[in-house]
């Protein structure tokens, strides 16, 4: 499946958005936006991904 | 913050209460040099002020607050005109000449009376005047007093209004009629003197009073006046609340305009003997510190005072006067049959003081704001829409 | 005086410190973290970032969140408006679950300015929503005010343009936030030196905020410190009242002559 990931195309074979997130980034807490709509923590292993799906995923860095 | 809660006392909100900073020791040279000079005066420096030595002190707070007149107001002083539509009063006030169980000619301005009266201080050059009433009656009521005002801004750019304690509602229907101000002092911040001098009738009602301010600029008047009746209970204590009162409301309605009269007891008003009379130092002094401690904030002195009073503390401290006054109801017109709310001291006219006014370098300021802002600029219902009030 | 008895107030929580600390622009995590660990500070900012493949490790969080007492206080920094803020103040409450969040739109990224109407809107949503909102706004009293009314938690004005080091450049209109203020004060971007932050305390500034002081000091975790001294001694000078500036001369013309005569009762 075809998605948009953080701005650029990426094709994956998760089905949920915690199965693309175990992919990307298992060591990291990140944040999941799709499609403008932010999806709760305990949502994300029920929220399905589909075909050109634009997905953000977000970490803290340092600000101030 | 804007809570008011309860103290042990009854009604005094905790937020006024003075009772904690009267127990301080008097204050040493050390305090009274920090709070005349300080930038962010607070009501430590208030007391610290007001309690001053004042051999030693009385001269520099005058120059301070001299200073601070000028850096606020300028060389001006604001001009006002009392107007007494009625002398009906279902009040009970011991103190006052036109409670209800006083022997006194009762009347009240019918409509064509008002017009003279509005007219005639307009010839003397007013454009600000101050309405004002007993306790609300049958015959003196809010829509009497909101017939006032209404006929009062075709002709006046500021009306303020000195009456009853009104609802919310009252105060924006009187601010849509061209209200600019409402002036209602507290007589006492004290509740056990408070009751004792408001014998019957409406005002018994201490919190209804105290309130009274906060529902007039929630209702979209503009500016506010407070007071005391300096000598119906401690004026220490007096002093301090009111400007707590000024402080917190200062505060919460941050886009309001205040002002703060100074009115004290003479033993010969009505026969009442004030129980704590103020002197003239007192008084200057606590004039010279809510100058230093509000130096932003409208002072206001009326002819209750004696002329030599009144020419020393115009534009120290003082920078809005009433003159010409009469306190009787159609005293303009020369047709008053009463003898008047108070004795006035001051009853030279308006020519005379301000030629006085500009032998001391003051300008005598009759109009501070045109009425065809009132429409244009602030319309009481744009504020509201806000919700910010 | 005890300071157990004076904390800074933000919403229901009560914070001993009164230093703030950014985590941004350090030259690794570590030394963030051993500038956070020795400025005592409870709250300290994060920025939102998209995660980065090529650094897969949480480097920043990590040492964060297994310091004992430490609160995120997540900003908004990245968003030109006020729906983006609001956006990322949602995606950073995923995160970390903070009802904290600093409320930062600068559009303009040559002098990082607040932009102070996107800034009251955003703050307006996010505070009727049950949030903390702390903004970063110009040192404007009235918008402070505003900002009050609309249920903010504090409000920061800036002392000067973020990463400047000017200092409190704002001072004269910081002193009017503060005297008609009824939440707290918290200085946030322009500091350079802990004298700075500590003459912010003593003008009545409830707390400041930090972060390029310390991040590009020579000594990081040394120069958190001395502003967590600095603070603390800022806020006990406040406590403690300052002597009186000079005595003014005395003119030559007294003004209380016609209060000598008889007293008039």
């Amino acid at each position: 499946m075809k998605i948009l990931l953080n701005g650029e195309p990426y094709e994956t074979v998760a089905r949920f958005v915690s199965e693309l997130i175990a992919e990307q980034a298992p060591a990291v807490r990140v944040a999941a936006v799709v499609n403008d709509r932010v999806v709760p923590a305990a949502e994300q292993a029920t929220t399905a991904l589909a075909e050109g799906d634009r997905v953000e995923l977000l970490t803290f860095a340092g600000g101030g | 913050m804007n809570a008011v809660s309860s103290s042990p006392r009854g009604d005094m909100p905790r937020e006024l209460d003075p009772r904690p900073w009267l127990e301080l020791p008097p204050p040493d040279a050390r305090a009274v040099a920090a709070a005349l000079t300080t930038e962010e005066p607070d009501e430590a420096a208030f007391v610290t002020l007001v309690r001053a030595e004042p051999t030693r002190w009385l001269e520099a707070m005058a120059q301070r607050a001299q200073a601070l007149t000028r850096r606020q107001f300028g060389r001006t002083i604001q001009l006002y005109a009392p107007l007494y539509l009625s002398n009906y009063c279902s009040g009970g006030c011991a103190y006052c000449g036109f409670a209800a169980d006083r022997d006194q000619v009762r009347h009240r301005l019918e409509p064509d009376e008002i017009e003279r009266e509005l007219t005639a201080l307009k010839r003397l050059g007013f454009e600000q005047v101050l309405l004002l009433t007993g306790e609300r009656t049958p015959h003196a009521g809010f829509d009497y007093l909101l017939a006032g005002v209404r006929m009062a801004a075709r002709l006046f750019h500021e009306v303020t209004v000195e009456a009853f304690p009104m609802t919310v509602d009252e105060y924006r229907a009187l601010a849509e009629a061209g209200c600019t101000g409402v002036t209602i002092y507290q007589e006492t911040y004290d509740p056990d003197a408070y009751e004792r001098f408001h014998r019957w009738g409406p005002k018994r009602d201490y919190a209804a009073r105290l309130d009274a301010p906060s529902r007039a600029l929630s209702g979209g008047v503009a500016s506010v006046g407070l007071g005391a009746l300096l000598g119906l209970a401690d004026p220490l204590a007096d002093a301090l609340a009111l400007f707590r009162h000024v402080r917190v409301l200062q505060q919460r309605f941050w886009r309001a305009a205040f002002s703060v009269s100074f009115p004290r007891l003479r033993p010969e008003a009505g026969g009442f003997q004030a129980p704590h009379p103020v002197g003239d130092r007192w008084l200057a002094q606590l004039i010279f510190a809510f100058r230093i401690c509000l130096p932003e904030t409208t002072l206001v002195l009326s002819t209750r005072e004696a002329p030599a009073f009144r020419d020393g503390l115009a534009g120290v401290g003082i920078n809005r006067m009433s003159a010409g006054s009469r306190t009787t109801v159609g005293g303009y017109d020369g047709r008053a049959e009463d003898t008047g709310q108070f004795a006035v001291s001051d009853g030279r006219d308006v020519t005379a003081f301000c030629t006085m006014l500009r032998a001391h370098g003051l300008d005598p300021v009759f109009k501070n704001w045109d009425s065809a802002y009132r429409s244009v600029l602030s319309p009481p219902s744009a504020l509201r829409a806000e919700g910010g009030i | 005086m005890n300071q157990e008895d004076d904390a800074l107030v933000l919403g229901d929580h009560a914070y001993t410190s009164r230093l703030l600390l950014g985590t941004g622009k350090f030259a690794s995590a570590d030394v963030m973290a051993r500038a956070v660990a020795a400025s005592g500070v409870q709250i300290v900012t994060v920025a939102l970032r998209r995660f980065d493949r090529d650094r897969p490790d949480d480097a920043l969080l990590t040492p964060l969140l297994a310091m004992e007492g430490v609160t995120l206080m997540p900003n908004t920094s990245g968003a030109r408006n006020a729906e983006e803020a609001i956006q990322a103040a949602r995606i950073a409450r995923e995160l970390c679950g903070s009802r904290l969040v600093k409320v930062e739109i600068h559009p303009n990224p040559r002098h990082l300015m607040p932009d102070p109407i996107e800034t009251y809107e955003a703050a307006r949503v996010l505070a009727a929503d049950g949030w903390l909102v702390m903004p970063y706004i110009p040192p404007d009293p009235v918008l402070a005010k505003r900002l009050e009314e609309v249920g903010c938690a504090s409000v920061m004005p800036l002392g000067a343009a973020i990463g400047s080091g000017q200092g409190l450049a704002s001072a004269e209109l910081l002193k009017i936030i503060v005297r008609e203020a009824c939440i707290p004060v918290i200085v946030d971007a322009g500091l350079r030196a802990p004298s700075q932050a500590a003459a912010a305390l003593e003008m009545g500034c409830d707390a400041v905020l930090v972060n390029t002081a310390v991040a590009d000091a020579g000594d990081p975790p040394a120069m958190a410190a001395a502003f967590a001294q600095a603070v603390a001694a800022g806020r006990s000078a406040r406590r403690a009242g300052l002597m009186p500036v000079g005595q003014e001369a005395q003119a030559s013309s007294p003004l209380t002559t016609f209060l000598q005569g008889g007293e008039r009762v």
